[in-house]
């Protein structure tokens, strides 16, 4: 099956906005549509405990296995899509 | 932006952690008294967060060994054992930890940091896989990033989640090494290294388990967790420290596999560190001895966490779901927790304060770790300590 990056960073940014919601991120009001420019850290301040947490929520949302190693250099929404991408081909 | 801008997140942390009087991360005793009380700011203090687990310490065999070993060997090795050489008693200590896990093969490292580090790094390279439980300390994690292996980690005690990616893994799986805990040491939960054990031989991978904090306490021999599980000889590594029921400093692995052997000349940690100090690893030489000697130990120890784990239900505190010398005090929210953990010291009573994101989930807890020094009085007096504080709860 061929997803479209758009959709897997629609998908990314639904599953933040959920993950956010459910955690009380009090950001998130504030905060306007969540975009492939959207960056965890200094948009919503989640903390390393919280990221490597809903990395999780991706692995079971996407069936797939994200390799820590990946993420040095993942800061937003587009560049955590660009990771899922390759994993679902 | 310079250099030293980014200090700028970590004075933000200290000024919070020192907002409630003290800061939790830089309490000094000013002078141990026992294995489990101290002076701090003039006020004896029972110390209730120290992971002095047999309260070995200061046992007088122990302390009468390295005082030996120090006059007799002199205050340091000076050297790498890779390069400078290896004394005698590092070897023999080496041979007594294989001895006690019933596996031919042994190694020292100068930390338990060290041991992980050294044991991941060398065992594994780019290309090799590691499935990690979430929860596990640092150490592991730092080792399995280190290696340059892909890292996938796995929920927190979830035999599921383990065998979803290990079934995703395919014939990969030779390569694969699961890496795990015995005890965990903040909420003080037992890894159910039983089942993980029988995934590792039904998919053919390895298994390594960091027995830091379950070692002198779980197991019939005083070996750890998996002793207790009845599965000590299916796991290929055991990685623990002496800093805990060994009451001094270093880490070690042990295995069946000769290749252990070689990692000494492959694990940059192992070979570009000082060894230990012969004090030491006569002290710790002397605490193992002392561990399979003594299981009465083990019996105060647990007679103890059974004690201040009721104790603390009695009083309406939530806490994990399983007693061990680890008893986590769940206090939701950091701000409720720091000034709690403030209250306390200054009541005599020294804990130690896990809030996120160092702890396991979005809680904020206080961590008590029991020991077998403890006497009856000093474990009512944890106990009325915290329910004297129960009012600085509302809402949790």
């Amino acid at each position: 099956m061929n997803t479209s990056i758009s959709d897997i960073e629609d998908r990314v940014g639904k599953l933040l906005a959920s993950y956010l919601e459910s955690s009380g991120q009090p950001e998130l009001a504030a905060h306007g549509p969540i975009t492939p420019a959207t960056n965890l850290v200094s948009d919503f301040t989640m903390d390393s405990f919280q990221v490597m947490e809903f990395m999780m929520e991706l692995e079971e949302s996407f069936d797939i296995m994200i390799d820590m190693n990946s993420l040095s250099n993942t800061h937003t929404v587009g560049d955590l899509a660009r990771v899922v991408a390759g994993l679902v081909d | 932006m310079s250099l030293l801008d980014k200090f700028a997140a970590a004075a933000a942390i200290r000024s919070q952690m020192a907002s409630g009087g003290h800061d939790p991360t830089q309490v000094v005793m000013d002078r141990i008294i026992s294995p489990t009380e101290g002076i701090v700011e003039g006020r004896p203090t029972i110390l209730a967060g120290t992971n002095n687990y047999l309260g070995l310490t200061f046992d007088p065999a122990c302390v009468a060994a390295a005082l030996e070993a120090l006059q007799n060997q002199g205050t340091g090795t000076t050297g790498s054992r890779m390069a400078n050489g290896s004394f005698a008693a590092h070897a023999a200590l080496e041979k007594e930890l294989a001895d006690f896990y019933e596996m031919p093969y042994g190694m020292v490292f100068s930390t338990g940091y060290a041991a992980n580090l050294g044991t991941l790094s060398a065992l594994l390279k780019p290309g090799d896989t590691v499935l990690l439980d979430s929860d596990a300390h640092a150490s592991l994690y730092d080792g399995c990033q280190m290696s340059g292996a892909d890292v996938f980690r796995f929920k927190h005690n979830d035999v599921e989640s383990l065998e979803k990616r290990l079934r995703r893994l395919g014939d990969k799986t030779a390569d694969c090494l699961i890496v795990t805990e015995g005890l965990y040491s903040v909420l003080g939960d037992c890894a159910p290294l039983d089942e993980i054990v029988a995934l590792k031989k039904k998919y053919g991978a390895w298994l390594l388990v960091d027995e830091a904090h379950s070692l002198g306490v779980y197991g019939e021999g005083g070996r750890g967790v998996a002793e207790q599980q009845g599965v000590m000889h299916e796991v290929d590594f055991f990685v623990g420290t002496f800093s805990k029921s060994l009451g001094a400093m270093g880490g070690f692995c042990v295995s069946p596999h000769s290749e252990l052997e070689l990692v000494r000349y492959v694990s940059r940690p192992f070979i570009f560190t000082a060894s230990s100090s012969p004090s030491i690893i006569a002290s710790t030489h002397e605490a193992l001895r002392q561990l399979r000697a003594r299981p009465e130990l083990r019996e105060r120890l647990w007679r103890n966490a059974r004690r201040l784990y009721e104790g603390f239900k009695v009083h309406g505190f939530i806490v994990g779901p399983d007693v061990s010398p680890v008893v986590a005090v769940r206090l939701g929210e950091k701000e409720v927790a720091l000034p709690f953990w403030n209250r306390l010291l200054e009541s005599g009573v020294y804990t130690n304060l896990m809030v996120p994101p160092a702890s396991p989930d979005r809680h904020s807890y206080i961590r008590c770790s029991i020991s077998a020094a403890h006497t009856e009085d000093q474990v009512e007096t944890i106990i009325q300590s915290f329910a004297n504080l129960k009012h600085l709860l509302t809402g949790v």
